[in-house]
């Protein structure tokens, strides 16, 4: 490297590449949240707080619940299919954020159902928490469309080519939840030893529940 | 046209990184408070953060990661509408940059923490109980409009110029946001769940029974025939 470049470096190319860094995104959201807290925007607990929330109150264990009761109460998934709104708040479930209006759909022996969100990353908060990269994801946002078969593998799903798939495009108000098939072999299993088996991807319709 | 609009049916971008992941490095989960703490207050809503994705270079969306590109429109619209100042926050950053165990400090509003946790749970529903006459009926064959482009849609764009069938036509109006430019959302009106079998949005892939569906706002919904 010539001095010369080092010396344009240090004021150009030096400055733009560590402001990609994830050293300066640390530093930055950090400046951020301290400015927030000088100028009275946030408290001192607000992010801590907010991170709990998800890792304890809205979260994917929300959802695995659901699918659970679904699997053993065919009158609860009645009620589910018909106002999901409604029927999460019978296990004490509370909707809100991004999940104003949820609406649940069941796979079948002859329909799979997957979700997405082309335009952004709508989720439905209330059942799942946060949306995980792959659903943020363009690669997976331009292709689950047009070829779901095929990202399908890419989630290691190898998806009977007799199924339907039927896709839900998120692109207003409702955001979407998929109720996967229960797997053979868990007749009589609590539900607290069902919802175990049933991962994000499953209720979004990238994967299969096994036991 | 923004690549952004169109994502979906974009051919040959290899395959999916499946990351199961929310956040991937520690400081994604605290820029994603601070956000929360926008959303909660009334700072913003998400219409300033999508109109922001869409105005970017296409390359640079799919360049850079989500919460990276969240960090440049959050900082973005704080400046813009005088939240913070650039000079303050980049002598903020060159400090955290040098001193990265610095503390933060320890002052701040308390009451704040709570309202966001209520914002959670009672949301922003967009329906609005006022008297609407849906233009089409469940059943109906309708065309997706092309509109012209604008800085922000929920119109995806593979699905301009294509016939489907409406599944439902959702009870009232829903008004999405008027904060933000856009080609036709600013007021309620009705919306309604198109379905599509997949082979007519994209001619050139095997007939099949596959279907989608997404949820229009009326003002991208035209008579088919």
């Amino acid at each position: 490297m010539s001095a010369e470049h080092d010396e344009h470096g240090e004021h150009g190319e030096h400055h733009h590449h560590e402001r990609e860094s994830e050293s300066y995104y640390a530093a930055r959201t950090k400046a951020l949240e301290s400015l927030f807290r000088e100028k009275g925007m946030i408290g001192v607990d607000t992010v801590d707080r907010v991170i709990r929330f998800f890792d304890h109150d809205m979260g994917p264990f929300n959802g695995a619940k659901v699918v659970a009761k679904a699997w053993v109460d065919p009158g609860f998934k009645a009620r589910l299919l018909e106002d999901a709104n409604k029927a999460i708040a019978e296990l004490g479930i509370r909707d809100g954020i991004e999940g104003e209006n949820l609406r649940v759909v069941d796979n079948t022996p002859s329909v799979h159902h997957m979700v997405c969100c082309t335009l952004c990353s709508c989720w439905p908060w209330p059942l799942l928490g946060l949306p995980p990269y792959w659903f943020k994801d363009p690669v997976f946002r331009a292709r689950v469309v047009k070829e779901p078969r095929a990202v399908l593998k890419d989630f290691c799903v190898d998806l009977d080519p007799g199924k339907q798939i039927r896709i839900w495009d998120s692109g207003a108000q409702v955001r979407y939840f998929v109720v996967p098939e229960r797997p053979a072999g868990t007749e009589g299993w609590s539900e607290e030893k069902l919802a175990a088996l049933v991962s994000t991807e499953a209720m979004q319709g990238l994967g299969l529940v096994a036991a | 046209m923004k690549i952004q609009q169109y994502l979906g049916g974009v051919d040959g971008l290899g395959p999916v990184h499946v990351e199961k992941r929310v956040f991937v490095e520690p400081w994604e989960a605290r820029l994603f408070g601070v956000h929360s703490t926008m959303m909660g207050t009334g700072i913003w809503a998400w219409p300033d953060l999508r109109i922001r994705a869409e105005a970017m270079n296409p390359l640079d969306y799919f360049k850079y990661r989500y919460y990276i590109k969240w960090q440049g429109a959050m900082v973005d619209f704080l400046i813009k509408h005088n939240y913070i100042t650039e000079k303050e926050l980049d002598e903020k950053t060159d400090f955290f940059l040098k001193n990265p165990d610095a503390e933060l400090p320890d002052v701040g509003a308390s009451e704040v923490t709570q309202r966001v946790v209520d914002y959670f749970y009672t949301g922003d529903n967009p329906y609005r109980d006022v008297i609407v006459n849906p233009r089409f009926k469940e059943g109906e064959r309708v065309r997706i409009n092309d509109m012209p482009a604008a800085p922000h849609t929920r119109l995806a764009g593979c699905f301009r110029n294509k016939v489907g069938v409406i599944e439902k036509v959702y009870k009232g109006a829903w008004l999405y946001s008027a904060s933000v430019p856009t080609d036709g959302l600013g007021v309620p009106q009705p919306i309604y769940l198109v379905r599509f079998n997949t082979r007519d949005v994209w001619n050139d892939i095997p007939d099949s029974a596959d279907v989608i569906y997404f949820d229009f706002f009326e003002i991208y919904v035209s008579a088919a025939d």
